[in-house]
């Protein structure tokens, strides 16, 4: 490329963009490599600059992990079904209803997201516990004692629900917001009835940032594992614990980073498919 | 008004991957006066406009400021300043900070740039307590003339106007159409200046170039294009006029395809043989009689609108519609439906080819 | 029915809002309740309140020396974090380029993809480099992530930012610096600001990336986790309650300078 054509290829979009894209390949696009190559290396071993071989993914395909990547799976799909009904008549509140409110409401749901998740668990084992807030009130008042509901797999998923529920609000927010009064006054004024303007009109656009809320959700449950292991007391082990654990206790980390190339394929996938077909300039400016 | 020229354009030209936006303008305006570039959507006016504010670099050709090629010289060094479509007051800054910001990046000290804004803020007729006023705050056409202000303050030689007003409502435009050309001849300054709307370009300026795909096609006052219009395109960018296609007969008179009947010439071009005669709505009458005008058409009145203090009326004969517009008081006219005879005088007729 | 909802509908919908609302809180509020509890184990309804256990936290040297990692870690990746961004953010938004759709993905990648997994991504690349996890390499885990989201929050604002501007401030003469510190900076503010305020939280209060890149340095949420598991002791609540009620004074605090900034400016 000659001096000029170099320095046209340097245009302003391209010069701003390069600090970012530059974290990303190093901090990014780089661990995930590193992630892959380990994943061919010896078992138990603690370097991935070796004679690769597949004995990890074969010792996968063997065992029984395929019922972790099961379970992380169904958690989060259920976790996503459930996180979008709460959330859609939330989303269509802020949008629509709350007016001048809809800023100061909207920061009282965020600041949750900023305190730690475990702290957040945690306080919910305080409630749920023996002689914790909901049980200990029920023992005070009624002299009741019934067995604590932690520990299983459906705290997990209410772990989970109460976790990821700003991740599924905000984008759903936007998709909301980016339906038009007049559009939805037209079709009802053509005749539509309330349920056929919510079918025809309001969902399908609506439909980008509510695809972008389950996505996220999903994207991020599936990488879940302080609900399982908090409040679900590891009545249920997610792939990430399985990871974890490749990590810690079995010391096997070519192992570990198999399961974990294997998540990303499936998240990978799923978010190139769905991310492929959105224009984003469309979806932000909205907002 | 200094009849030299300021600002010279010499083939300028500026093409987009295959888009030719600008194709070879030639162009002299002198200092002082006002000239308003006319055209369509997309006939490549903002983006000249641009060129001669420094925002976009020329492909081809030159721009000569007093003699000085400036192709090469950056927006900001040049003595030029730009009015944008949305004015971009700054929002975060109050209407004095506004003006004052050629000044204050210059490093005039701070009070001579109040002494500054306030003498523009009294010439533009802003009251003086709004100096300490945030823009945001600002009606439309306060707006305008703050921009209008900030552009003046520092002096510059040319000002460029891209559309200003073409996102205000009816009324506030045309008050804004007549202070701007009082603005004009208070400062004496040149004033570039694009529309689509050839109405205002006429209440403004001295001259006007209309704009086609990216040539100027005309250049005139704009008496001249009002006129004498150079062809089809411009006599229909003016507005409703009549057009229809023409061509000479052997016995000297005009004859139509789509109207029936043959017509006395206006003077003829050399070499004419077939073109368009064009006759605006104001010189076409009802008659009573066929021998009021020197031409004639018969036909049938379609419909009637009120323009306020003229009626318009639209007239079907043959193929072609024929749109007459009579003062109220005259009172002659027809109803729907009407058998009806209108007419115009040869002088009243322009032929334009092409 | 047309577009209007109705009084009962709207009722509604801020009664669901509300009952969210409090399921959100809930767990905070019983960390708080059991923070003032000055017994060992956690009983309630609450047998002696007392403040005890702060004064034991407050005087803990290790918890000060948590709270000043994870303090410098945040105050780092703060900064770091909105220069970056800003410019990504006008890359997103404001420039027209070639690859622009592409790297708007590329920039949400990071965004939708597990933490604990990109945290152990980073811990074998920091290893395979030879490289020793301290604070530091804790600040560069929590950039991978945080960045594409203040990215996202500045682009916001950068979506409604006339380029008319800047190109009116060149014309009246300002050069690049000047435009930039005149116009873009300030107009783009708010977003800015936001933009710092995401960072600060979203780096105090990050478990699964600090968790495997911070090494021998420990952060606040890291040690509250190693307390947690470990069996009960008031101390999680303390500081728990301490660290919430500091997030929530930061934001809250952040976005009333930035409501009382704005009201100055057109009223």
């Amino acid at each position: 490329m000659n001096p000029e054509g170099l320095l046209r290829w340097f245009v302003a979009g391209r010069r701003h963009a390069l600090p970012l894209l530059a974290l990303l390949a190093v901090g990014f696009a780089a661990p995930l490599f590193a992630v892959i190559a380990f994943s061919f290396a010896p078992p138990r071993t603690f370097s991935p600059w070796q004679t690769p071989g597949l004995t990890n993914y074969e010792t996968i395909f063997a065992e029984t992990y395929y019922q972790s990547f099961a379970w992380s799976l169904a958690l989060a799909l259920i976790t996503v079904i459930i996180l979008a009904a709460i959330c859609y008549p939330l989303a269509y509140g802020l949008a629509k209803v709350f007016g001048k409110w809809a800023n100061a409401v909207t920061l009282v749901l965020v600041l949750p997201l900023f305190v730690s998740e475990n702290l957040r668990l945690y306080g919910w084992i305080l409630f749920f516990i023996k002689n914790g807030v909901l049980l200990g009130t029920l023992k005070y008042l009624f002299g009741i004692e019934p067995e604590s509901w932690l520990f299983t797999p459906a705290m997990t998923i209410f772990g989970m629900v109460y976790v990821y529920l700003p991740f599924m609000l905000f984008p759903m927010t936007l998709g909301v917001s980016m339906v038009p009064r007049e559009t939805v006054e037209a079709a009802a004024d053509l005749g539509a009835n309330r349920l056929q303007v919510f079918y025809e009109v309001e969902l399908p656009l609506a439909m980008p940032g509510i695809i972008i809320g389950c996505l996220l959700t999903f994207v991020l449950a599936v990488g879940a594992i302080a609900e399982a292991k908090v409040i679900g007391g590891q009545s249920v082990i997610p792939i990430v614990h399985d990871i974890e654990i490749a990590f810690t206790y079995s010391q096997n980390w070519p192992l570990g980073a198999a399961l974990a190339v294997l998540l990303m394929l499936v998240v990978g996938a799923l978010v190139l498919v769905v991310l492929r077909r959105f224009d984003l300039d469309r979806i932000l400016k909205r907002g | 008004m200094s009849q030299q020229s300021i600002l010279q354009l010499r083939g300028l030209t500026k093409i987009f991957g295959q888009l030719t936006a600008v194709d070879h303008v030639d162009l002299d305006v002198a200092e002082g006066e006002f000239f308003t570039i006319v055209g369509p959507s997309g006939c490549g006016k903002t983006t000249l406009l641009r060129m001669l504010a420094g925002m976009e670099t020329p492909t081809g050709g030159d721009i000569l400021l007093r003699g000085k090629r400036i192709n090469d010289m950056p927006a900001n060094q040049r003595p030029t300043c730009m009015v944008f479509q949305s004015l971009a007051l700054f929002p975060h800054r109050t209407v004095g900070q506004n003006i004052e910001f050629s000044l204050k990046i210059r490093g005039v000290e701070s009070a001579a740039r109040k002494t500054r804004a306030l003498q523009l803020m009294r010439q533009l007729r802003l009251p003086e307590n709004y100096y300490d006023k945030p823009v945001t705050r600002c009606s439309g056409g306060e707006r305008q003339r703050v921009a209008l202000a900030r552009g003046l303050a520092y002096d510059p030689q040319i000002l460029f106007f891209d559309e200003p007003l073409s996102a205000i409502d009816y009324k506030l435009r045309k008050t804004l159409e007549k202070e701007l050309k009082d603005i004009h001849r208070e400062t004496g300054k040149t004033f570039m200046y694009i529309t689509h709307s050839l109405e205002e370009a006429m209440v403004m300026s001295d001259r006007i170039g209309v704009m086609r795909s990216g040539r100027l096609v005309q250049i005139g006052s704009p008496e001249q294009i009002y006129s004498h219009p150079q062809d089809k395109f411009v006599s229909e960018f003016m507005g409703e006029v009549n057009v229809f296609d023409v061509r000479l007969n052997g016995d000297g008179r005009l004859v139509s395809n789509a109207v029936p009947g043959s017509f006395v010439p206006p003077r003829l071009p050399p070499d004419f043989t077939s073109g368009y005669l064009v006759v605006r709505p104001e010189s076409m009458r009802f008659l009573i009689k066929a021998d009021q005008t020197e031409n004639h058409v018969r036909g049938r009145v379609y419909n009637e609108y009120a323009l306020g203090s003229r009626i318009q009326f639209q007239v079907r004969a043959g193929e072609q519609v024929f749109v007459v517009e009579t003062l109220r008081q005259q009172m002659i006219g027809g109803r729907r439906d009407d058998d009806v005879l209108i007419g115009w005088n040869a002088a009243d007729s322009i032929l334009v080819t092409g | 029915m047309t577009g209007q909802t109705s009084q009962g509908m709207k009722a509604l919908l801020w009664a669901w809002a509300l009952a969210i609302a409090v399921f959100l809180y809930l767990p905070t509020i019983c960390g708080a309740i059991a923070s003032f509890g000055a017994s060992r184990y956690f009983l309630f309804p609450v047998p002696n309140w007392g403040l005890s256990w702060y004064e034991k936290t407050f005087n803990s040297i290790e918890i000060h020396q948590l709270l000043k990692t994870s303090l410098l870690i945040a105050f780092m990746v703060t900064i770091i974090s909105v220069v970056i961004a800003f410019f990504g953010a006008l890359a997103f938004a404001r420039y027209d380029w070639r690859g622009r759709s592409i790297y708007q993905k590329l920039v949400l990648l990071p965004i939708f993809f597990p933490q604990s997994v990109l945290g152990l991504a980073l811990l074998l690349w920091f290893n395979a480099l030879g490289l020793q996890m301290s604070w530091a390499t804790a600040v560069f885990a929590h950039l991978v992530w945080i960045v594409p989201v203040v990215t996202l929050v500045i682009t916001i604002q950068v979506y409604s930012f006339d380029p008319a501007l800047e190109e009116a401030a060149y014309d009246l003469g300002a050069n690049r610096w000047q435009v930039l510190r005149e116009v873009t900076l300030p107009v783009l503010w708010p977003g800015i600001f936001s933009g710092c305020l995401f960072a600060f939280l979203l780096s105090w209060g990050n478990f699964p990336l600090s968790l495997f890149t911070t090494g021998a340095d420990t952060t606040v949420p890291e040690y509250l986790y190693a307390k947690m598991v470990a069996g009960y002791t008031p101390g999680v609540p303390v500081l728990g309650t301490v660290s919430t009620v500091g997030a929530g004074l930061i934001l809250f605090g952040g976005y009333f300078v930035i409501w009382v900034l704005r009201n100055r400016r057109t009223g």
